[in-house]
């Protein structure tokens, strides 16, 4: 595509400029073009970004009250409140973290201060990468498979937050690593060197310097299990319960399961258009938000590390 | 002393016992669910599975053929890719060597907020905008279609396209950009001619995983594609409804028996699926690593 | 300051009072210089006194760098180069620059040397007798004949740097710049690169940044000594060597310098 382009600008100038120059401006035009093409493909992935926050803060934001947040749903969901689906997620990402969070800072602790470069480490690395890279909907199969069925716990938040906590692993692992990393060697030697064990220098000198970035880390997984469907799809969540989970072995509704169920197989589509716009900016705000605040303690943070 | 000792060794033994939880949970994984899937072989023969052409799990005559859930989730992520990747290449070049530095960290929120738009709500946003455009775009019954799926498949994979062909492109050594310039080369020039060719293997490892996750994506296909489990024809299956593997999952798997053939023939698309991704994510991990290399 | 050999008949590099900032630093005080056609001029001073930042004005690789301000005048052949509308491009196609670490691109050998003209637009036929009229003029063509098609990166440090050379010779320029071009390599390759531009002065104006001092005293016609951003001293290196002129110089060339 360029180059017709390129060849286009070309007889159109030589009919002006003589011979020698003309090479230096179709290399000038060609820039020109190629840039105007890749500044064009930023601007098409933000007005992506931009459009779709847009249409759903624009149809969401007249569904959202107090009354939406704080109620139950009534009328076979055509009306009423998500509160029950809010309540649920929060339930899954309280389970959830409980799990990963210590987990996945043991393990990127083992990574980064006491693993050597073995077949062992290479294998557990391997294993982050994959799980990472897992669909959500096999996690969903897996937790069916072992925390329903073999483990016995049946479809309930403990089985959803096993699950999810499985898929936010890497997540935690990855960022506390990167935090461990950027804690400057000089750190642990001069605490070292004081006769300081090597795991008290990790306990107080390391890790506290990594906090900023494993919280980021946490936050950014947090919205993770907020947004994700189709790994409780299987484990726990439920179309509609009237009560609220009472114990861990309880089923539940989420935010994102929500939405899909009533915009894909709800009792009248047509007419809970307006909640599925509300759940949908709910959501939003609060996968969004959680990124903010992600992004803004890496801001304070590297702020904080340039003074 | 010694007991100080014996401590830390203890912290650091319950570290590498805890790090070896997660090749022992990838390890669970592979085994449950070959363990289910395998069963579905009492009923199916491996060949009939792999190369059938119909998907009919719950009729008198019940068949099990994988192809129309695979081309399915071929045609879509094709899709998805053939705008992704030059897309995503295209502003991951202009962000890391063309935009001033403010203007770059201006424009990187905004990927950041692609990433963590949950999958439902892309699913959504399709569902009531870009299904109804398309269904009167090209005059068709439904707008649920693999073009569909595309487009928003497309949009999902672009921030892991772009962060991981950004991090390519700005580890090329600045030294071989000033050696292209010093020469009387355009900063055009250099990018396609030096750069992008020096960060080749790190934009390839950033096409697998854009692949990856492509394949991999569940809710909003599940929304936006229709769910006809019928092996598309090429091109004009990119207009008709599609199936993908993981959709095939999410939708069936609440309505079958625990432990019925149909049971276990999700679970055998699941392990399908498992070994795609698995092999992908390997291929860009090798990508990767060689291309570590280079550069030191 | 610079009243050394200002007579020089028709300078083909002009500098005149150039200033330089890094933001709020300044990097290069009121510099001018005359470089003539044809011979081989090398700046010497400690690291950080801005005979590298210096160079890098010549072709206006200091563009590169976000913060940095720039006054004064360069003239090269009659052309402000930091006129309105001069082409940069074009200017660095004239003024060609080896870099300090050798900076082969990922690719073969031939297509190393080949890059440049084939962007500046070369015929297809003419690129192998460029490409090798470009390796023979960088005296690399005898170790490197039966093996271009191999990946530059294949090659030793020192035949790297000669690769570079020989990649910025087949774009043809009037002036090369080298910047501590040797300062990577083991003393022979160190040797072979001083020959080297001791050849190719007959055909090209040669500006090198150096802290080696006994490179500077046996290659170069010219000298200039930096110090702290400013041109303590610039004239024929004999006399640069052998009388300089000011005190720091005589420290900084007998080693008395920290």
């Amino acid at each position: 595509m360029e180059l017709n382009a390129d060849v286009k600008e070309s007889d159109h100038k030589a009919t002006r400029v003589q011979g020698g120059l003309n090479f230096r401006l179709n290399a000038k035009t060609s820039e020109k073009i190629a840039f105007a093409f890749l500044g064009l493909s930023v601007l098409i992935v933000v007005g992506f970004v931009l459009v779709i926050l847009a249409y759903i803060v624009y149809n969401g934001y007249n569904a959202i009250n107090i009354g939406f947040l704080t109620e139950m749903p009534r009328l076979m969901m055509t009306q009423g409140g998500i509160y029950p689906a809010i309540v649920g997620t929060l339930y899954l990402i309280i389970g959830s973290m409980t799990v990963a969070l210590p987990v996945g800072v043991m393990v990127a602790i083992y990574l980064n201060e006491y693993a050597g470069e073995t077949r062992t480490t290479w294998l557990i690395e391997m294993a982050i990468n994959n799980l990472a890279g897992t669909p959500s909907v096999v996690f969903g199969l897996f937790g069916l498979a072992l925390f329903v069925k073999y483990f016995g716990f049946g479809p309930s938040l403990l089985s959803s937050s096993l699950t999810l906590s499985l898929l936010i692993l890497p997540v935690i692992i990855r960022a506390t690593e990167e935090a461990l990393l950027t804690v400057p060697k000089e750190y642990r030697e001069s605490s070292l060197a004081l006769g300081v064990s090597k795991w008290q220098t990790i306990r107080h000198v390391v890790l506290p310097a990594a906090i900023p970035g494993i919280v980021t880390g946490s936050v950014l997984s947090i919205g993770r299990v907020a947004g994700e469907t189709a790994p409780i799809l299987f484990t726990g969540v439920a179309y509609f319960l009237p009560r609220l989970p009472d114990s861990v072995y309880s089923q539940f509704m989420a935010l994102p399961y929500h939405l899909f169920v009533l915009a894909t197989a709800g009792t009248n589509i047509a007419k809970t258009r307006s909640i599925q716009y509300g759940t949908a900016l709910v959501l939003l705000i609060i996968v969004l938000g959680l990124n903010l605040v992600a992004v803004l303690i890496r801001r304070h943070y590297r702020k904080k590390l340039k003074v | 002393m010694l007991s100080r000792n014996y401590k830390e060794k203890t912290i650091e033994w319950t570290l590498f016992s805890v790090s070896v939880l997660t090749v022992v949970v990838l390890f669970l994984i592979c085994l449950f669910l070959f363990r289910d899937g395998l069963l579905v072989f009492r009923d199916t023969s491996l060949m009939d599975f792999l190369t059938g052409k119909f998907w009919y799990p719950t009729s008198v005559n019940r068949q099990f053929g994988l192809l129309p859930l695979f081309f399915g989730s071929l045609i879509v992520t094709a899709g998805a890719i053939i705008f992704a990747v030059p897309l995503g290449i295209a502003a991951a070049i202009y962000i890391s060597e063309i935009a001033d530095p403010r203007i770059a960290d201006f424009l990187k929120p905004f990927i950041e907020i692609l990433a963590g738009i949950p999958s439902v709500v892309f699913g959504f946003f399709g569902l009531v905008v870009l299904v109804p455009i398309i269904q009167n775009n090209f005059n068709l019954p439904t707008g649920q279609t693999a073009l569909t799926g595309s487009i928003m498949l497309g949009i999902m994979a672009l921030p892991t396209i772009i962060t991981i062909s950004e991090d390519a492109i700005s580890s090329v050594p600045s030294t071989l950009e000033q050696g292209s310039l010093a020469l009387g080369a355009t900063k055009w020039q250099t990018i396609y001619k030096v750069i992008v060719p020096a960060a080749l293997s790190g934009i390839s490892a950033a096409v697998m995983l854009g692949i990856g996750r492509a394949i991999g994506e569940t809710m909003t296909l599940m929304m936006v594609t229709g769910n006809t489990a019928v092996i598309p024809s090429f091109p004009g299956g990119f207009l008709a409804s599609v199936r993908t593997m993981t959709a095939t999952i999410a939708l069936e798997m609440g309505e079958v028996p625990q432990g019925s053939t149909h049971f276990h023939a999700l679970f055998a698309v699941g392990s399908v699926l498992f070994i795609i991704t698995f092999l992908i994510n390997l291929i860009a991990d090798s990508i990767k690593k060689r291309y570590q290399f280079k550069v030191d | 300051m610079t009243e050394g050999i200002q007579n020089v008949s028709k300078p083909q590099i002009k500098v005149e009072n150039l200033n330089l900032w890094y933001g709020e630093k300044q990097a290069l005080k009121n510099v001018s210089m005359n470089i003539p056609k044809n011979s081989i001029t090398a700046l010497i001073g400690p690291s950080g006194c801005g005979k590298s930042t210096f160079i890098r004005c010549l072709n206006r690789m200091n563009d590169l760098i976000n913060n940095c301000k720039i006054e004064g005048k360069v003239t090269i052949e009659s052309d402000n180069i930091y006129g309105p509308d001069v082409d940069v491009v074009d200017l660095r196609k004239s003024v060609g620059m080896v870099f300090q670490k050798p900076n082969p691109f990922p690719m073969s050998i031939y297509d190393n040397v080949a890059y440049g003209p084939r962007i500046h637009g070369a015929n297809r036929k003419d690129l192998d007798g460029i490409v090798e009229q470009a390796l023979h003029s960088a005296a690399i063509w005898d170790e490197v004949s039966d093996r271009l098609k191999s990946p530059a990166l294949s090659l030793s440090g020192g035949q790297q740097q000669r690769l570079c050379i020989a990649r910025t010779l087949a774009v043809k320029p009037k002036i090369i710049l080298f910047d501590e071009p040797t300062s990577a390599l083991d003393p022979i390759s160190t040797l072979r690169i001083e020959d080297l531009t001791m050849n190719l002065k007959k055909d090209y104006t040669i500006v090198i940044v150096t802290h080696n001092m006994q490179q500077a005293a046996r290659i170069s016609d010219y000298t200039g000594f930096f110090l702290m951003g400013e041109l303590i001293e610039f004239g024929q290196t004999k006399q640069i060597f052998q009388n300089p002129r000011e005190k720091s110089t005589e420290d900084y060339i007998t080693g008395r310098f920290g």
